[in-house]
């Protein structure tokens, strides 16, 4: 069985990538697993400077899922392409570096800095956590429509655009990524979310809300993917609270052409090759000659 | 690191909501640092509780891997349930090690609450590097008491405090460990324990070196989430998971 998939003339060998920020830089899970085993890698989210994140608290655990407020915690760009891209290079994957900028401007220059150097770009504008740019731009159709395409004019690699699912209508910014020239379009981001110690009083992190990932929010992804692939052409990452293949199916029947897996490698780091096999067994068991005739199969 | 299935051997009620859990893995006791933790998935098929859960190995015995854990959540209570034979899903052995250089002389531990589990396995292997060691050991009260005797099996000097003095020092173990410090000439101090505990270690501004092993709310365990990062000196910041558990304690901000 044939699993390749293609994002804007990117051929994938299997449609798995790697979440941004839920598989660092590819090295502590290279320990463990073959990570060649994924289509591609998204990395940790990329800031022009280093990034110290958000103050402890930042993780707690609820009800079918987890609510971080890393804040983009990261070394900067620089030490990125010196450190860290060399290494992730070194295995048989497609890299998408995950990028975030808090102007225009800077996603602009995070693109114009690593159009060369990676695969693919997916551009941020949707992280919760953190108080400009990320999610205050990815809200607004506008911002986003100016940003994709100030990012596209000087990319020479394929731009995802990685949305948010905190507004009321997710398919107004899947439309202006499009409108504005993204390849794709990847969904979704965390979802905003609080939770309370009743002992303390005290929110369970320290920022107050954070982003909820995990099974919780596996059905408002997969409702979003299925929305978005009827308003717009481009191809769909699908992602949010993918455990197993038959979690990973539901993407692609809903309309995702490819999709991502997060919270999981947290819990299961194999997680990437048994959905990929799950997969597999599935389309020959339902008699599909390839992916492709899966992505929005649904029968209504 | 390596992901393994093991097989639960033993997992008894040693003291008030404190369990001791012990399986046989070769792979883990062989490697195994003192300091050293693992991940534990308590049930593969659970999405509550989700996460696996972090745990240091208290001590090794031949094959046999020790992990002491207390009842908190919904985690520990799943734990504590499991019997033997019931296969569970470790990933370790995890983070860094107490021991990372050869300290001759005497030493001084000091452990509070759970935070006493990982100093067995220090102190055991300290004895083996022929050190003196003191071990100075907090408990709320005797209903909370655990692994004493095979401290004072391993150790030169086992001290105990308890909050409600029942016995040994009435009072906190720092306060016990400051009344002797001044006696003694230690080369190095480590500890274990709640934050509390270790901020007031950190304040008695010791004139040796202080490792301790911090705790922070951890997702993988192995340095990719940055979830449990810890602010040090100069604006870095380190994994608890990572580049600890095990730090100097003169380097980390300890909130
Ligand atoms: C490196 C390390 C070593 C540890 N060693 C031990 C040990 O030897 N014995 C022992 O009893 N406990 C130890 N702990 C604490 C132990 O991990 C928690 O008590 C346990 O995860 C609680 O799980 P729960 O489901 O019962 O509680 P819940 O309150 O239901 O847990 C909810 C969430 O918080 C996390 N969590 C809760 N408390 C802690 C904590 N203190 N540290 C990190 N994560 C936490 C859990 O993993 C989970 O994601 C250690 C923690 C760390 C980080
Ligand atoms: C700890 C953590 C850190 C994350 N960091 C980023 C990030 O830097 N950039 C980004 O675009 N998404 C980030 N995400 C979001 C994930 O990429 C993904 O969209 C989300 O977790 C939903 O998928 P899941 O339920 O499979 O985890 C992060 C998620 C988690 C849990
Ligand atoms: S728990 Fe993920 S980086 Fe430490």
């Amino acid at each position: 069985m044939n699993l390749e998939v293609e994002i804007a003339g990117i051929k994938l060998k299997n449609p798995v990538i790697a979440a941004s920020g839920t598989f660092g830089f590819g090295r502590e899970y290279s320990k463990l697993i073959d990570i060649s085993e994924f289509g591609a890698i998204c990395t940790k989210g990329i800031t022009l400077k280093k990034r110290n994140g958000n103050p402890q608290p930042r993780l707690c655990e609820v009800y079918a899922g987890i609510i971080n407020s890393v804040g983009l915690e990261n070394p900067g760009v620089e030490a990125f392409i010196n450190d860290e891209l060399p290494f992730l290079k070194g295995f048989d994957t497609k890299i998408i570096a995950n990028i975030n900028g808090f102007t225009k401007e800077e996603f602009v220059e995070l693109t114009r800095i690593l159009t060369s150097l990676v695969d693919m770009i997916e551009v941020n504008l949707s992280c919760p956590n953190v108080k400009e740019g990320g999610m205050v731009f990815g809200k607004d159709p506008k911002k986003v429509y100016e940003i994709t395409k100030s990012v596209k004019n000087v990319a020479s690699c394929p731009i995802i655009v990685k949305l948010t699912p905190n507004v009321t209508d997710i398919t107004q910014l899947a439309i202006a990524a499009e409108d504005a020239g993204a390849d794709a379009i990847s969904l979704i981001n965390t979802v905003s979310a609080m939770a309370i110690d009743i002992e303390t009083r005290k929110p369970l992190i320290k920022m107050v809300t954070g982003g909820l990932s995990g099974p919780a929010i596996k059905p408002i992804a997969v409702r979003m993917v299925y929305e978005c692939f009827k308003k717009v052409r481009i191809p769909i990452i699908g992602m949010g609270g993918i455990m197993n293949y038959k979690d990973a199916i539901e993407f692609f029947i809903a309309g995702a052409t490819a999709i991502q897996i997060g919270t999981v490698n947290f819990i299961n780091p194999k997680a990437v090759c048994e959905i990929k096999e799950g997969i597999e067994a599935y389309l020959e068991r339902k008699g599909f000659s390839s992916i492709k005739e899966l992505v929005s199969s649904i029968n209504i | 690191m390596k992901l393994l299935d093991v097989e639960i051997e033993e997992n008894v009620k040693i003291a008030n909501d404190i369990f001791l859990l012990s399986f046989e893995s070769e792979y883990l006791a062989e490697n195994f640092k003192p300091g050293n933790f693992v991940n534990i998935l308590i049930d593969k098929e659970s999405i509550y509780p989700l996460l696996r859960r972090p745990f240091s190995i208290s001590f090794v015995e031949g094959k046999r891997v020790y992990i002491g854990y207390k009842l908190v959540g919904k985690g520990t209570k799943l734990l504590s349930q499991k019997s033997k034979g019931e296969a569970i899903d470790i990933l370790g052995p995890l983070g860094n090690s107490f021991l990372t250089d050869t300290f001759d002389g005497k030493v001084a531990v000091i452990g509070g609450g759970v935070g006493i589990f990982p100093l067995l396995g220090l102190c055991k292997e300290l004895k083996n590097r022929g050190n003196k060691v003191d071990v100075f050991l907090g408990f709320r009260d005797l209903n909370s008491m655990f692994l004493v005797e095979r401290f004072e099996d391993i150790c030169d000097n086992t001290l105990i405090a308890t909050d409600d003095g029942c016995r040994g020092y009435k009072g906190s173990v720092v306060e016990l460990f400051k009344a002797n410090v001044s006696k003694e000439e230690y080369k190095v101090v480590f500890c274990c324990g709640p934050k509390p505990m270790l901020k007031a270690i950190k304040n008695l501004n010791l004139p040796v070196k202080c490792y301790a092993s911090l705790e922070e709310k951890m997702a993988c365990g192995i340095g990719a989430c940055l979830c449990c990062s810890i602010k040090g000196k100069d604006d870095k910041m380190y994994h608890a998971c990572s580049d600890g558990p095990v730090f100097d304690i003169m380097e980390v901000e300890i909130e």
